[in-house]
């Protein structure tokens, strides 16, 4: 997924800062995280790093359980997941 | 209602801060299986795993189950807690079907094991949101005495999943359920075996992301950040830890 070419609304800077929140580079963090809150605004800066923290977590119970996806949703996402290459991951 | 990070006063939605709390607070009363102490320890060992030399040769490795060793690790959990927990935090995207057999099969049982992943789960989404706005770990909680409640749904059974789960029209009549409040998808049948920790999840996560109607609902928009934005972030989040579902 490259950041640079979404088209939803300061896209490119979403991603920097989910990728800094979950690497290691705690500057570059610094850095992502200013970044989007002047691209944001505060409200929205404090619902992103909810949401980043809500699916580095939930991700826990869906791997730690084994829990297959629906099989409405896999048909739903069948083509996406194919033009994505997401079906190698298939564990849980 | 506000909240100070990072030198600055950052608005934020009352119920996600109470939830956050709420959350940090019940990581340290009796559970289901595991007493309040014990739940801490559980909480510290999620902490102390992204330092562990074991996890780190593990994740740098082909196949975490060629390497052999011990977790680092304060010794107050047994050795099969401690694996569990830090395999769930620093490896979970390449835990197998027989791996969570191993574990739910030693002396830890399944249903610890159950709690554990929530546990993790909540722990992780807390520092998580705290390293992300730029605040300083949080303190962990005084434990809370008391026993734990070691309440087994009756029609939990092991189908679809690793572990044994509670299919939502198997809830037996008087007992808890954990499909009342959040919804009934696949996701919160996960932790189902610890019908509480469904809830203790749950109620921190909705405010987290969205509640299960709002998710497809797109005539509104819940959170300051638009649905595609908060897709955008749960996809980027999600590829980076390697998780299929």
């Amino acid at each position: 997924m490259n950041g640079g070419e979404t088209q939803v609304a300061h896209g490119d800077v979403l991603v920097r800062f989910v990728d800094a929140v979950l690497g290691d580079d705690q500057a570059e963090l610094v850095a992502a995280r200013h970044a989007v809150r002047e691209a944001v605004g505060p409200a929205a800066f404090v619902d992103t790093c909810a949401t980043v923290a809500s699916f580095n977590a939930v991700v826990k119970l869906a791997d730690g359980s084994g829990v297959p996806l629906e099989d409405e949703k896999a048909e739903r996402t069948a083509s996406l997941r194919s033009e994505f290459g997401l079906d190698a991951w298939h564990k849980a | 209602m506000f909240i100070e990070a990072d030198g600055l006063s950052l608005p934020i939605r009352p119920a996600l801060a109470e939830q956050i709390d709420e959350a940090w607070r019940r990581l340290a009363r009796p559970g289901t299986w595991w007493n309040g102490a014990e739940r801490v320890a559980i909480a510290a060992e999620v902490r102390r795993a992204p330092t562990c030399d074991l996890c780190r040769r593990r994740k740098e490795a082909l196949s975490p189950y060629t390497v052999d060793g011990a977790h680092d690790t304060d010794g107050v959990l047994a050795p099969e807690a401690v694996e569990a927990i830090h395999r769930l935090k620093t490896d979970a995207g390449r835990i197998t079907g027989k791996w969570v057999r191993s574990i739910a099969d030693s002396p830890l049982g399944e249903e610890r094991y159950v709690e554990i992943i929530s546990l993790s789960a909540i722990v992780t989404a807390i520092d998580t949101f705290d390293r992300a706005m730029g605040l300083p770990l949080r303190a962990l909680p005084e434990p809370v005495p008391g026993e734990p409640s070691r309440v087994r749904p009756a029609g939990a059974v092991r189908d679809i999943a690793w572990v044994t789960t509670l299919a939502p029209d198997k809830v037996a009549p008087g007992e808890i359920n954990p499909f009342a409040v959040h919804g009934e998808k696949n996701i919160h049948r996960t932790v189902s075996l610890v019908p509480q920790e469904v809830f203790n999840f749950f109620d921190l996560d909705v405010e987290l992301y969205l509640h299960d109607h709002e998710i497809r609902d797109f005539s509104i928009e819940p959170r300051a950040i638009n649905h595609a934005q908060i897709e955008l972030i749960a996809a980027r989040a999600s590829a980076i830890n390697g998780c299929f579902y």
